[in-house]
């Protein structure tokens, strides 16, 4: 991989990413710059993209496609959506409305705790840390790869839909959770607010931006490029290519759980439609239009993919289904790795082993 | 047939003005009933099962009539007593001549306590009067339910008049079984004989009441014999039970092994995960209803073969259709299976919002032909209901099709062939891209048959695909990839356990079981079940 | 490969600018953000794809057909009412996401959205914050107050339980034992939950009653139905079954009850979300008889109803709209009554602004369809409607069993949990 300082298109990226941050920043304390609307909706295409960062890390740079990120996502955001609302209860006093139907007077025993966010976020990370890490465990030992685990992941993030929408198990059930009142102490509707938890959202978009650029960068990137090209060769070399992908794996699922946990706020709402797979499927649809292989391909896909979803939705709700299809027909074969990449072919100059020529198998 | 019986009803009572008053005066008072209010309209309908029992064969074929209009709202009522629309034009239920309902006149409206009065008046009319024997056997059948709480000499009355020998015989065993609360103890224990015979639940009700009355502690011959029924009666119970999970399952097994067909054979060959499989499932059902409204138009009388017509119909259509994707998308998707998963969910999405935006989002109406309709009850309370009997037998019959083809034709072999080695299958001669085609044809075609079986059972509307897929996926990965009999055996197992969970903890619970026993199962073993010997890469 | 470049990076770029920018840049050219003088806009959420869009669908064109109808008298207080249609798809948070852009970008004076009482929940504090108005055309399980919507429709007092009450009674089937069957959300699970308390305080035990929920969307009825017998033939009592499945799986399940060979006189089925659009893909001869519950059946007979009908068919007609013109619904009759509150709210106050059409509810009424006289008071955004209970008959329609007296006062709080 390039050494960060030449890399041009990324630095253009990041700088890009930033400026947005400080327009938003700014948008806060003055009248000038962005409506709350248009934050909100650029915060939430910034959730998408660390989405699709984390997709990208394991499918694009690892050559793992896991069709159940939504899984992930969705622990994130749910484990957000029970902070929040048990801080509104333990500030306002009002019992959540999932509660209300099902007849119940106190929270389940597992929501003791949750009000207090340093104890939710710890739980966030142990229970990501052990779903990914027992699943990827079990799989990468048996060598379970390719088209076979991006079906597993599907079949799992679909057992998760269908528990989430029990409405015995307390989690808000079917209906979701929502009436978030107060986030961090201040209430949540206030412009300023929406305002703020978008730039924060940017910000962590850059900063995961970078942390994950450097970690490709460094010998830890080599090896995992390597597992993509030829994992038998690597371990024939000596490498102990099982930990490398299980690091690698844990690690997106936290990522993908961190956007989670900036995407719900910013909606105001979560629901077990979030952990549908044909959701988790359009996340690998994003990094596949913007180019997988590069983290500047994920979250160009991830915006211009949502930006043209919610423009669509309420412009021309009937086209988006065919314009999406369309899309992705196109980018499969006329873009064989992506939109972004194309251009970067022409513009790097390309270093040593051509990373994404069509020769490269691109699943094991 | 309708026509000539009333006709024949009207000309009888024509031709015999001997009505005696008293006669007249009943049934002025009868249809006063059937046109007061609810209470009065159940009186009525009381009254017309005691004509059934006790009345003249004149006055029971013209409360025949008089029951069978108010069921199908065809009696309405006026002023000046009541007229009954029927193919003869609208008559006076008195005189039987000729005359339109005055203005107010206003059809009596069944509520569900009098809807059951009168299908039991109807049916205790039919069996004394109607001409036709299977019309009198389906009148036992639907009495005998309650054939204690008739009046006791309507069975052994109608079983006298009966000539057919099977049918007397019936109608005298439902007498018996009547007798169940007669005074009688004798009567009382053939009664419980002849219920045991039939076991079901209600029985079981019944025979259990009976333990509360006091000729069961008083007489040692009723307690044996009420002891004995019970037994007899719970082990049919049992058997019923077994045998309604097991039909249950294998009905779901055939629904999950034509879903999964025609994906096995897909996936076996190039590798391709076809996410448009349950769309071309759906368009299967959608290619079924355009087959029945064409004949609808053209045929109209062979209507009812409209599933079967639409076999090949349906079958070369879809054919067609996965021939098409192949050659268009993913013949350049070759060796690129992510590629080929995304651009065909890319079309799965295509194909849904096309038949949303042509056809609407509402679910299609369907004709119900007689062999899928209703169900034969067997044993205990398990009933054989057709339509699901129709998947299944079409689910085997598929199977052998698809067996007879891969291991009889040469298609079939070269489509083995190339799933086994697909290089060295290039290399000996066998043109590799041409078998792909066909083999996705064929697999669409399966699906395609699929959304035709499934037609009869499930809502037919743009999004019915979408319920199918992670199950089909998971019956041809669990099953082993390209094996007939792996999938087969995968499908009758996961239909097996599904419904076998499914009472106990709710379908919801028996849906994630089954997938993380499944997800487990191939974490140990993730070739499936009966994979293709090969190197685990 | 070597067709593309530089440029093609550019134009990239540009795009994901351009992305960023057309939120921006398009309400002005495809939506005005301001309603022109002389017209003023109302807002739809009703879904035309998924698994609500059959029935949610046709609801779009009934408030265009109603926002017609006015303009066609004048308007209200001068201007032309311009209606925007949206399609959530059946995905509950992105009814609030639309709701959100309709009140704030668009600036609609008025919102009539939703059916499942999921996507009003996701819509409330959207509207709540906002402070918009939505008129929400089903009746659900009450047990909620916003001033920010208006309950066009009954809460269970007035549509659950007088069906409940006229099956445990003499006219009924005095029935004695239940089945509880829904889809697992919130409006099954509070009817349940209610059902439950009332049949509590009426010393019912219970034994008599067994509650079972399926996800949404179900279809495999056939483990359910032979539950359904299982439970009927145990004896104590008359059963019934009352049914809270939505969409598609009503169709399904009524399909497999009468496979079986199950007939309303055997175990009555409640469909409390039953209409008569859900009927129309079956054979409806062997389910004649099972009854249903709402403020407006379309074999009601009264002269508005009439009008009504005829009104929906020539539309249907004239503007092609993808669904039967012979097929009328209560949740159709609540949106069109709905939009005509609203006007008249508006007329009274004179503005559009939202706490003025809120005061002025008080006092108002309207001629229903059904024959019923609808009445809004001070104290709460609820309608009085009158009550039908239909019963099942072949022609796929439901005729009229009963129906109450008058539009009686609704009562938003349940009394039995």
């Amino acid at each position: 991989m390039k050494p960060l300082a030449s890399d041009r298109a990324f630095l253009l990226l990041l700088a890009a990413v930033l400026a947005v941050a400080l327009l938003l920043i700014i948008s806060i304390a003055t009248p000038f710059g962005l409506s709350a609307y248009l934050s909100n909706a650029i915060g939430q295409l910034a959730a998408f993209a660390v989405l699709a960062l984390s997709l990208d890390l394991i499918w694009g740079y690892l050559g793992i496609l896991s069709l159940g990120h939504g899984l992930f996502f969705g622990i994130g955001g749910y484990v957000v959506a029970m902070h929040l609302l048990k801080h509104s209860y333990e500030v306002t006093g009002r019992v959540p409305d999932f509660m209300q139907f099902m007849g119940w007077s106190e929270f389940p025993f597992y929501w003791a705790g949750f009000g207090f966010f340093p104890y939710a976020l710890l739980m966030m990370v142990a229970v990501v840390l052990l779903i990914s890490g027992v699943f990827g465990y079990v799989s990468f030992r048996s060598r379970v790869g390719g088209v076979y685990f991006a079906i597993i992941t599907q079949a799992l993030v679909y057992v998760a839909m269908l528990l989430m929408f029990r409405n015995d198990s307390g989690f808000g059930g079917n209906n979701g959770m929502t009436g978030f009142a107060v986030v961090f102490g201040w209430p949540i509707g206030l412009n300023g607010v929406v305002i703020a938890m978008a730039a924060g959202s940017v910000l962590v978009l850059g900063m995961t931006l970078l942390g994950c650029r450097m970690l490709l960068g460094s010998r830890f990137g080599i090896l995992m490029i390597a597992a993509r090209d030829d994992e038998v060769r690597l371990r024939t070399l000596g490498y102990e290519t099982l930990r490398l992908k299980l690091v690698v794996w844990c690690l997106s699922a936290l990522i993908a759980a961190l956007a989670g946990m900036l995407y719900v706020p910013q909606v105001g709402i979560i629901n077990p439609r979030l952990l549908a797979p044909e959701l988790s499927l359009e996340i690998a649809v994003w990094v596949a239009i913007g180019g997988r292989g590069h983290l500047i391909g994920a979250v160009i896909g991830a915006v211009l993919v949502n930006a043209v979803k919610f423009w669509l939705s309420t412009a021309a709700p009937e086209l988006w289904p065919f314009i999406l299809s369309g899309l992705i027909v196109l980018v499969v074969l006329v873009f064989p790795n992506g939109l972004i990449d194309l251009a970067k072919l022409k513009l790097a100059r390309p270093m040593g082993v051509q990373r994404l020529s069509s020769e490269t198998p691109e699943l094991r | 047939m309708r026509r000539l019986l009333v006709a024949a009803v009207f000309a009888i009572a024509a031709c015999a003005p001997s009505l005696s008053m008293a006669g007249e005066a009943e049934r002025a008072d009868l249809i006063g009933k059937l046109c007061g209010d609810a209470t009065s309209l159940g009186d009525g309908g009381r009254a017309l099962t005691g004509i059934a029992a006790d009345g003249s064969p004149d006055e029971r074929a013209w409360a025949a009539l008089i029951a069978r209009a108010v069921l199908d709202r065809k009696l309405s009522c006026d002023s000046k007593g009541a007229v009954v629309v029927s193919s003869e034009g609208s008559l006076d239920v008195f005189t039987h001549a000729q005359r339109t309902a005055s203005e107010q006149s206003r059809s009596p409206l069944l509520s569900l306590k009098n809807r059951a009065l009168f299908e039991t008046a109807e049916a205790a009319l039919a069996l004394r009067t109607a001409p036709d024997a299977a019309r009198r056997s389906a009148a036992l059948r639907a009495l005998e339910r309650q054939a204690s709480s008739m009046p006791e000499h309507l069975f052994e009355a109608a079983a006298e008049q009966e000539n057919g020998p099977g049918l007397k015989a019936q109608m005298t065993a439902v007498a018996q079984a009547a007798a169940l609360n007669s005074a009688d103890p004798v009567k009382r224990i053939a009664a419980l004989a002849r219920i045991a015979a039939t076991p079901d639940r209600r029985a079981l009700t019944q025979v259990r009441a009976l333990i509360a009355d006091p000729a069961y502690a008083a007489n040692p011959e009723l307690k044996r014999a009420v002891d004995a029924a019970i037994s007899t009666i719970g082990r049919g119970i049992a058997t019923g039970d077994v045998l309604a999970t097991l039909y249950n399952g294998l009905s779901f097994a055939s629904i999950l092994f034509m879903a999964a067909i025609g994906l096995a054979v897909i996936f076996g060959l190039m590798g391709v995960i076809n996410l448009a499989q349950g769309e071309l499932i759906m368009i299967g059902g959608y290619v079924t209803w355009l087959v029945q409204e064409a004949m609808r138009h053209l045929v109209p009388g062979l209507l009812d073969w409209y599933l079967i017509v639409a076999i090949p119909v349906v079958f070369l259509v879809t054919a067609a259709i996965g021939i098409g994707l192949e050659a268009i998308l993913l013949r350049h998707l070759y060796r690129r299976p992510l590629m080929s998963l995304l651009a065909t969910w890319a079309v799965s999405l295509f194909l849904i919002n096309l038949v949303r935006v042509t056809f609407g989002t509402q679910n299609l109406n369907f004709v119900t032909p007689f062999y899928v309709t209703g169900g034969v009850p067997v044993i205990g309370d398990f009933i054989f209901t057709w339509n699901r009997m129709f998947a299944i037998v079409f689910a085997v019959l598929t199977l052998a099709l698809t067996w007879g083809l891969m291991r009889l034709t040469p298609l079939g072999l070269n489509i083995r062939a190339v799933t086994q080695n697909r290089t060295m299958a290039g290399c000996i001669g066998i043109p590799v891209r041409r078998v792909d085609m066909m083999a996705f044809g064929l697999g669409s075609g399966l699906a395609g048959l699929a959304g035709l079986a499934l037609a009869p059972i499930y809502s037919v509307n743009p999004q019915m695909g979408q319920n199918f897929i992670i199950d089909s996926f998971m019956v041809v990965v669990l099953g082993g990839v390209g094996t007939i009999v792996g999938t087969v055996v995968a499908a009758l197992g996961i239909g097996q356990v599904n419904v076998l969970i499914e009472p106990l903890w709710g379908a919801v619970a028996a849906k994630v079981i089954v997938l993380l026993m499944i997800i487990a199962f191939l974490q140990w073993r993730p070739e499936g079940l009966f994979a293709i010997k090969g190197r685990r890469k | 490969m070597s067709m593309f470049s530089r440029r093609s990076f550019l134009q990239a770029t540009g795009l994901t600018a351009a992305a960023f920018a057309t939120p921006v840049g398009t309400p002005a050219i495809i939506r005005s953000a301001h309603a022109a003088s002389g017209t003023v806009k109302l807002g739809c959420l009703f879904s035309s794809s998924g698994t609500m869009a059959n029935i949610e669908g046709r609801l779009n064109h009934v408030v265009r057909m109603a926002a017609d109808e006015i303009n066609a008298k004048g308007g209200v207080n001068g201007r032309t009412i311009e209606v925007t249609v949206s399609d959530p798809a059946s995905d509950w948070p992105l009814y609030a996401q639309v709701g959100k852009q309709m009140l704030e970008q668009d600036k609609v004076a008025a919102l009539f959205g939703c059916w499942t009482s999921v996507s009003r929940k996701s819509v409330l504090p959207v509207v709540e914050q906002a402070n918009g108005l939505l008129f929400y055309p089903l009746h659900f399980e009450g047990d909620e107050n916003s001033k920010n919507i208006v309950y066009v429709n009954s809460p269970p007092a007035s549509s659950v339980l007088p069906a409940v009450d006229y099956l445990m009674g003499e006219d009924g089937v005095s029935a004695k034992r239940f089945f509880m069957l829904g889809s697992d959300y919130v409006w099954p699970r509070t009817i349940n939950k209610q059902l439950k308390g009332y049949w509590k305080s009426k010393g019912i035990p219970e034994t008599a009653w067994k509650e079972e929920y399926v996800p949404l969307g179900f279809s495999n009825f056939q483990t359910l139905v032979n539950q359904i017998r299982a439970f009927a033939d145990q004896g104590g009592g008359k059963p019934i079954v009352v049914l809270t499945v939505v969409g598609s799986s009503i169709p399904d399940f009524l399909r497999e009850f009468a496979n079986q060979g199950i007939k309303a006189t055997d175990v009555p089925v409640l469909g409390l979300d039953m209409v008569e659009a859900d009927l129309e893909g079956l054979n409806t001869e062997p389910l004649v008889g099972h009854l249903n519950c709402w403020a407006y059946l379309q074999n009601a007979k009264s002269a508005a109803n009439a009008a009504f009908l005829k009104q929906w068919a020539d539309y249907v007609k004239a503007k092609n709209v993808p669904f039967k013109g012979d097929v009328a619904i209560d949740p159709m009759i609540s949106a069109y009554d709905a939009v005509h509150l609203w006007a008249m709210a508006a007329a009274k106050a004179n503005s559009f602004d939202v706490p003025e059409v809120r005061k002025a509810f008080a006092g108002l009424s309207f001629d229903c369809p059904s024959g019923y006289k609808l009445g809004m008071t001070a104290e709460n955004n609820y309608v009085s409607r009158g009550v039908f209970i239909g019963s099942v008959n072949e022609k796929q329609g439901f005729d009229v069993l009963w129906q109450s007296k008058d539009a009686s006062k609704p009562v938003p709080f349940s009394p039995y949990g």
